[in-house]
């Protein structure tokens, strides 16, 4: 009988219903009970080999929690981790939002609130953020006025790194030999026989072909080539010189041959803190020491070993940074 | 272990735990998975799932109202089509970006995008499912003396329901998928894995791993979908056989 | 909204950044992604209507021609570019590639279901006339299959789209999806105005699409109300079982 039949699949439905709901239920509650946990430390993965919670003692104990940001690659995420993770070990409660965005949207985060502080280069933000025309002269000059432009707005600059992450123009070595290649300068006399290989922004530069035809009166080829692709473009030939990162893991070993850049076309790129003026009062003296203290520890080579085990062995950064932090008495 | 002069930092030997699967990039390297589940992939499906179940959760229940507003009220169907159509043509990597603008780069703009692409599939499936009630079973229950409310109730939405779980199928499917593109606004789900594979290499592993979890989540999702359908409505089975 | 002015001025300037000439222009890069998305249609439709029609000609393999649209629903485009790009590079031939990959299901499923679906009096009358198979197929089920066999290629086009927009993602370069990529040349503002264009070009596809699809369906079928309207896009059949 049709009624009946209704009746049967209504109590159907209820119980299938209220199992789905049950599920979902507990799906939710895992989820966001998992989460709300992790991210103490981070917002995508948990960390591996150190702790996910603060110290329970030392000069952070007891200071507002404090939250840092970092861009979307792998270096930001190594720094991101190794501030975050210095901090925790003084007994700070740090929040660490990882791949926040580029540059235009984490400062944008950082001066609405969303974050306390996140590392930047100071080159980046006096181009693209201050979108200051006029190459400073030096790293300490770069520092200088990013500095004097960040703390008009409420925020300041903590001490710099000794390792600077600038673009660099990389070839191989038996190019550099066969066209008697050792810096920038030597490779205006090839001309538009040079194939350049570089992410398409490089184009539209002063960091880029334009700074290189202003000051160098380099005129080459240019080939778009993706981030990612940039050692393969070299191993295969398919450039003669690429556009790299001065801090590349690949770059250990000798493989490939950094061009040297005496004219500073690209400018100056050491990395510093932005951190909000409000929150480092409120942190203590103990908050800038400690991320001075690990500024101070990154050179050009821990930086390379650094981004090597994290792009090339597929360490996790959270872990690679855990490492670094416990072999130097910061973890 | 590497150690610079003096004065410089230590350098852990990251080298040393390395293996050649991962420096070569071979094709599926366990150790890897192994090793990066709790960390990266698991966090990774388990925001999926919460993505997307969330987004299903509510679109279903917007759908039902908008579908059984439009059933009472046949001018509605019109303009909620068109609207709905709307939001669904428009590509996913728009929509997160557009909305990305007023409401920010958080939860909410990835909720509404993905919500917004239920709404067409569920409204359609849940309207059509209730208009296919034959009206003969409609003038029965009538004469039996059933109130408006009883007879949807208990007549036109368990008749509605092989539609209605064929609109949850598609729904279910189509979200799980487009989910992976929510990390260009919203640090979540499995594109956050493919993206960082994307720009290591790409890295083989990581991009089988995770695009194969979003892949064996849909399918699954599917197939208790199916299963579920048949539980509930069994003799849609007798009248098809 | 301050943000949409930037947007909307981005596209006025039809995307050119301050500093450079270098980066393509958004016309270009709209043109790019609808002769890609071109392409992938074509290949897909020559290959998936005859395949469908075909089965729901003859009523045979419905649980592949069905569930092979679950499966092609299910599958993420960005995965399958990955994929595509971890083993072979993502050049124009694996984007196309993974283009047939998602278009062929959606339009195989509804070109099957359209043509089984006629209604099988009709069909009967039809051999009663003496029509032979060929006949019946093309005079009355392929007509009769029109409106669902669009709804297959709409779907499919504006997935097609979304697909090559997202392929820039992945690393390929010749869509708008580029500007969406690169914000750190574009800003905000420029990823913003592409993402309009996107949204555009979409909708004016399925319109497109719509406009051809009434021009194709017999005059009978717009007579007794099966006029298409936007909404093709997810006009899935409802199917009670699978």
């Amino acid at each position: 009988m049709p009624v009946s039949r209704w009746s049967r699949s209504r109590s159907r439905i209820a119980s299938v219903l209220s199992a789905v709901a049950l599920l979902a239920l507990s799906v939710g509650v895992a989820a966001c009970g998992s989460s709300s946990n992790s991210s103490s430390t981070s917002s995508t993965p948990a960390t591996t080999a150190s702790t996910a919670t603060s110290a329970s003692s030392g000069p952070g104990v007891g200071k507002p929690a404090v939250t840092i940001g970092d861009k979307n690659f792998a270096e930001e995420n190594i720094l991101g981790q190794l501030y975050a993770q210095a901090l925790q070990a003084k007994g700070f409660t740090v929040t660490l939002k990882e791949n926040v965005g580029s540059s235009e949207i984490i400062y944008k985060a950082l001066v609405s609130g969303q974050i306390d502080m996140y590392p930047e280069y100071t080159g980046t933000l006096l181009s693209a953020i201050a979108e200051q025309t006029k190459e400073p002269a030096s790293a300490a000059a770069a520092y200088a006025q990013a500095k004097a432009f960040v703390q008009k707005h409420g925020f300041t600059l903590l001490n710099y790194t000794p390792f600077y992450d600038s673009d660099a123009l990389a070839t191989l070595p038996s190019y550099a030999s066969a066209h008697h290649l050792v810096s920038i300068v030597d490779l205006k006399a090839l001309g538009k026989s040079l194939t350049l290989g570089a992410p398409p922004e490089f184009a539209t530069r002063f960091e880029g072909l334009l700074g290189l035809k202003q000051l160098y009166g380099v005129v080459p080829t240019f080939k778009p080539i993706a981030i990612e692709l940039s050692y393969k473009a070299l191993e295969g030939g398919q450039v003669g010189v690429q556009n790299v990162f001065s801090t590349d893991g690949q770059l250990l070993g000798g493989k490939f041959k950094v061009l040297a850049d005496p004219k500073h076309v690209f400018g100056f790129q050491n990395v510093a803190p932005v951190v909000k003026q409000s929150v480092l009062a409120a942190e203590g003296p103990a908050f800038a020491a400690t991320l001075n203290q690990v500024s101070a520890l990154l050179t050009i080579k821990a930086i390379q070993q650094m981004n090597a085990a994290v792009s090339i062995d597929k360490q996790s950064a959270s872990s690679v940074a855990h490492q670094f932090l416990v072999a130097n008495g910061l973890g | 272990m590497r150690m610079l002069a003096a004065v410089g930092p230590v350098i852990p030997n990251y080298a040393a735990q390395s293996s050649s699967c991962e420096v070569d990039n071979r094709l599926f390297c366990w150790r890897w998975v192994q090793h990066n589940w709790g960390p990266v992939l698991w966090p990774a499906l388990r925001q999926h799932i919460l993505l997307a179940l969330v987004a299903v959760a509510i679109g279903f229940v917007i759908a039902m109202a908008l579908a059984l507003a439009a059933h009472r009220y046949g001018a509605l169907e019109r303009p909620t089509t068109i609207v709905t159509t709307i939001m669904y043509t428009i590509p996913g990597i728009a929509l997160f970006e557009l909305l990305a603008a007023p409401v920010g780069l958080n939860v909410f703009s990835a909720e509404i995008a993905l919500v917004s692409y239920t709404l067409l599939i569920l409204f359609r499936n849940i309207l059509a499912g209730l208009r296919s009630v034959p009206a003969e079973v409609l003038d029965a229950a009538e004469g039996t003396g059933m109130s408006r409310t009883q007879t949807l109730l208990r007549v036109e939405l368990p008749l509605a329901l092989p539609a209605i779980v064929a609109g949850l199928r598609i729904a279910v499917v189509t979200i799980i998928a487009l989910a992976t593109i929510v990390y260009i606004i919203y640090d979540r789900g499995l594109g956050v894995p493919i993206h960082t594979a994307l720009g290591e290499g790409p890295f083989k592993t990581e991009l089988i791993a995770a695009g194969g979890l979003a892949i064996a989540l849909a399918l699954l999702a599917d197939g208790l979908l199916v299963l579920t359908q048949r539980m509930l409505t069994p003799w849609a089975r007798a009248r098809a056989g | 909204m301050h943000e949409f002015v930037q947007a909307f001025r981005f596209i006025a300037r039809n995307g050119a950044v301050a500093g450079g000439p270098a980066l393509p222009s958004l016309s270009h890069l709209a043109l790019e992604t609808l002769k890609v998305g071109a392409i992938g249609v074509t290949i897909s439709v020559l290959i998936a209507v005859p395949l469908g029609v075909w089965l729901g000609h003859v009523h045979r393999g419905s649980f592949v021609a069905i569930n092979l649209g679950n499966v092609g629903r299910a599958l993420p485009s960005l995965a399958v570019l990955a994929i595509g790009d971890a083993f072979l590079g993502l050049g124009l031939t694996v984007v196309e590639l993974a283009l047939v990959i998602l278009a062929v299901p959606p339009i195989v499923t509804n070109a099957y279901l359209g043509v089984d679906g006629v209604d099988p009096d009709l069909v009967d009358a039809a051999k009663g006339m003496g029509m032979g198979g060929w006949q019946i197929l093309a005079r009355v089920e392929l007509p009769l299959a029109v409106p669902l066999v669009f709804a297959g290629i709409r779907t499919a086009a504006v997935f097609v789209i979304s697909t090559t927009t997202i392929a820039s993602l992945a690393g390929f370069s010749g869509s708008l999806g580029d500007v969406i990529a690169n914000e750190t040349s574009y800003h905000f503002s420029g990823v913003l105005g592409a993402a309009i264009c996107v949204a555009a070009l979409a909708l004016a596809v399925e319109g497109g699409l719509t406009l051809l699809q009434r021009a194709l369906t017999p005059r009978g079928l717009l007579l007794v109300g099966h006029e298409p309207v936007l909404g093709g896009a997810a006009a899935d059949p409802i199917t009670g079982n699978d």
